[in-house]
């Protein structure tokens, strides 16, 4: 449909307001974010500038680029930790239980824990892991070991842990879908030409869910890729992740500019991993 | 200026000014403090008698204030950062001076503190002092071999995984002391570069830096930690009262404890002035100065209002009319260098 004069009017009454959304709430804020990233910061405050300070800074300082990498890592420990589980766990709500009413019961008490707070499901988990947590009462009772270990909380295991925990339902939700809109009749194909069901999977089901895979991982990667809560509440020391430095930036260092250069770093960062994901997405569809 | 630039600025101006047009509404008072300083006891009598109501919300660090005041205006009316925040907040033109003559009671505060140095600036006051007192270190008798006396314990490899400590730019102050410098606000780069490689080296031994005087106490009472920097009075106080079945106990470390001093900071074009002034005169009051003492285990600082309201043995306690006591410890003051430090504070919590 080509913009008429005819048009215009219907045009502008359904997209102006949903325009106006991105301009002023994604457009215009990034624009400031990226120009405020080149102003200087000068005790007690900053000014507007126009230089490559602090991109300089965040490069030749090694503290940023140990975050960074360890952001990297950990978010990507969770996504396989979570496409591990959830992969499993879709395939089974789709293609074992039988009972429609059954599998969508189960579906549903995996997406029920994202109506509960994020805060205080992560805040559980310092509950269940701590020295005097749930889980060292039991592993004491039980007899397994004598006094209550402190391994479990405090370090980037809990962290990967948790983020697992919170994140997994982004995993499943399109891992279920795909895999739930595959034709059985393919299945029973493969079946007739006496594929077992482990080739069955690897060359049929894997192949066609592999949109769902991507999706999954995309939005767990990126999801846990910019959390600040899980090194706050569950991580040690050595916890501090992008999104704590660029609090840390916009908090107690209030060098806004430092910290507008180091986000426009992650988000170049994130929408290059987004670009990979969609190729790896369109490289993995097949033609039906 | 390129008109990108201008728009810039007045994009982030007009986003600081909308919290401030829905901020104005009838008496009220919007308190940015520290926890333990709003806690319903005194605060109820204040609205009972001011007709303001008190709306309080909390900080982690100093460093939170300069950072909760740039988001925008109108939020906040009345701030109580310590001394050593207090002339940053001046030069960043966050707080307007305040007319001593409004508030009552301020006479009796002690000079060394409303005539400090960084209070009164340019010819006019620009801080209330609030309550004073120090901080210290606090450990389990129960799960040290020996008593301890020095910093050190901090450091102690024996106590791997059950250190804490307060995650702010002090920690600089404290390992600076324990590896002997006196110039603590001053350290060179040689100095400092020897503070971040130490408290690099002690990260092992860390099992939490904490972030809130609720967290320290959480993480005392549920075992996580045996030995951390707290408020004097506060932490342990607050543990104690938990029943645990343990004990922690306060001690001054040999190379000293460091003191502060909280005053109350007036907001720039806050629209609640009135009410603000009311605030500050409650707070050099009996009720204000008691109030706050006994439910944080600080110090008053106003010896003439709390001459009534505390025992001879509490007064002895919270150091009234000793205000020589300041000397004993290592006062917070702005370092010299205050981006270098917070800077340094941040690649230690960076490194791995």
């Amino acid at each position: 449909m080509t913009l008429t004069r005819r048009t215009f009017p219907g045009f502008a009454a359904l997209f102006s307001l949903p325009l106006a959304w991105v301009l002023l709430l994604m457009v215009v804020p990034y624009a400031i974010m990226v120009a405020v990233g080149f102003w200087t910061r000068q005790f007690p405050l900053f000014y507007p500038d126009f230089q490559f300070g602090n991109y300089a800074q965040i490069l030749a300082d090694p503290q940023y680029t140990t975050v960074i990498l360890r952001t990297l890592k950990i978010a990507a420990l969770v996504t396989v930790c979570a496409l591990l589980l959830g992969y499993p766990l879709a395939y089974f709500l789709v293609f074992t239980i039988r009972s429609q009413k059954v599998r969508n019961l189960l579906y549903m008490s995996v997406i029920v824990p994202l109506w509960v707070s994020y805060l205080l499901r992560a805040y559980t988990w310092k509950i269940i892991l701590g020295t005097d947590g749930a889980l060292n009462s039991l592993l004491v009772s039980t007899g397994l070991v004598s006094a209550p270990l402190d391994i479990f909380l405090y370090n980037q295991t809990a962290m990967v842990v948790t983020l697992v925990y919170i994140f997994v339902p982004f995993m499943v939700m399109p891992l279920f879908t795909v895999l739930d809109n595959i034709p059985r009749r393919l299945l029973e194909a493969s079946e007739d030409l006496g594929v077992g069901p482990f080739m069955t999977f690897w060359k049929v089901i894997f192949p066609l869910s592999l949109g769902g895979v991507v999706a999954g991982a995309t939005m767990t990667f990126c999801l846990s890729f910019g959390d600040f809560v899980a090194p706050v509440l569950v991580g040690g020391p050595d916890g501090t992740m992008v999104a704590n430095l660029l609090q840390t930036q916009f908090g107690a260092a209030l060098n806004w500019p430092l910290g507008s250069a180091l986000a426009t770093l992650v988000l170049a960062l994130v929408l290059i991993l987004l670009q990979l994901s969609s190729r790896l997405d369109r490289a993995g569809r097949i033609d039906l | 200026m390129s008109i990108v630039r201008r728009s810039a600025i007045l994009a982030l101006a007009a986003a600081s000014l909308l919290p401030q047009a829905l901020a104005a509404r009838a008496a009220e008072l919007n308190y940015l403090t520290w926890e333990g300083y709003a806690v319903d006891g005194f605060i109820s009598k204040f609205e009972a008698a001011s007709g303001c109501k008190v709306t309080a919300s909390y900080v982690g660090s100093n460093d939170d204030f300069a950072a909760k005041l740039a988001a925008g205006g109108g939020v906040y009316d009345v701030i109580t950062p310590s001394l050593d925040t207090v002339p940053m907040l001046r030069l960043a033109g966050f707080v307007a001076p305040i007319d001593t003559a409004k508030v009552e009671g301020f006479d009796g505060i002690y000079p060394e503190f409303s005539k400090e140095s960084d209070v009164v600036a340019d010819g006019e006051t620009w801080a209330v002092p609030l309550i004073w007192g120090s901080v210290s270190l606090i450990y389990r008798p129960d799960k040290l071999a020996a008593t301890p006396d020095s910093i050190s314990v901090l450091f102690d490899p024996a106590l791997k995984g059950k250190i804490s400590l307060w995650d702010d730019k002090s920690a600089l102050y404290w390992t600076a002391r324990y590896l002997g410098y006196d110039n603590v606000f001053d350290l060179t780069d040689e100095q400092l570069e020897a503070v971040k490689a130490k408290l690099i080296e002690q990260k092992p031994l860390i099992r939490k830096y904490w972030a809130s005087a609720g967290e320290l106490t959480e993480l005392m009472a549920n075992q996580e930690v045996y030995v951390s920097n707290a408020w004097t009075g506060l932490t342990s106080k607050d543990v104690n009262n938990l029943k645990k079945g343990f004990e922690v106990v306060e001690f001054t470390p040999k190379e000293k404890a460091e003191g502060w001093m909280d005053s109350m900071m007036l907001v720039k074009d806050s629209p609640n002035e009135d009410c603000a002034y009311k605030f500050m005169s409650f707070m050099q009051s009996a009720d204000g100065q008691c109030g706050l003492a006994e439910a944080t285990g600080y110090f008053p600082v106003n010896p003439k209002a709390v001459q009534g309201c505390m025992s001879d043995a509490l007064k002895k306690e919270r150091q009234v009319d000793n205000v020589e006591f300041v000397k004993s410890l290592v006062m917070w003051q702005q370092p010299a260098r205050l981006d270098k430090y917070l800077e340094t504070w941040n690649a230690v919590k960076a490194a791995p």
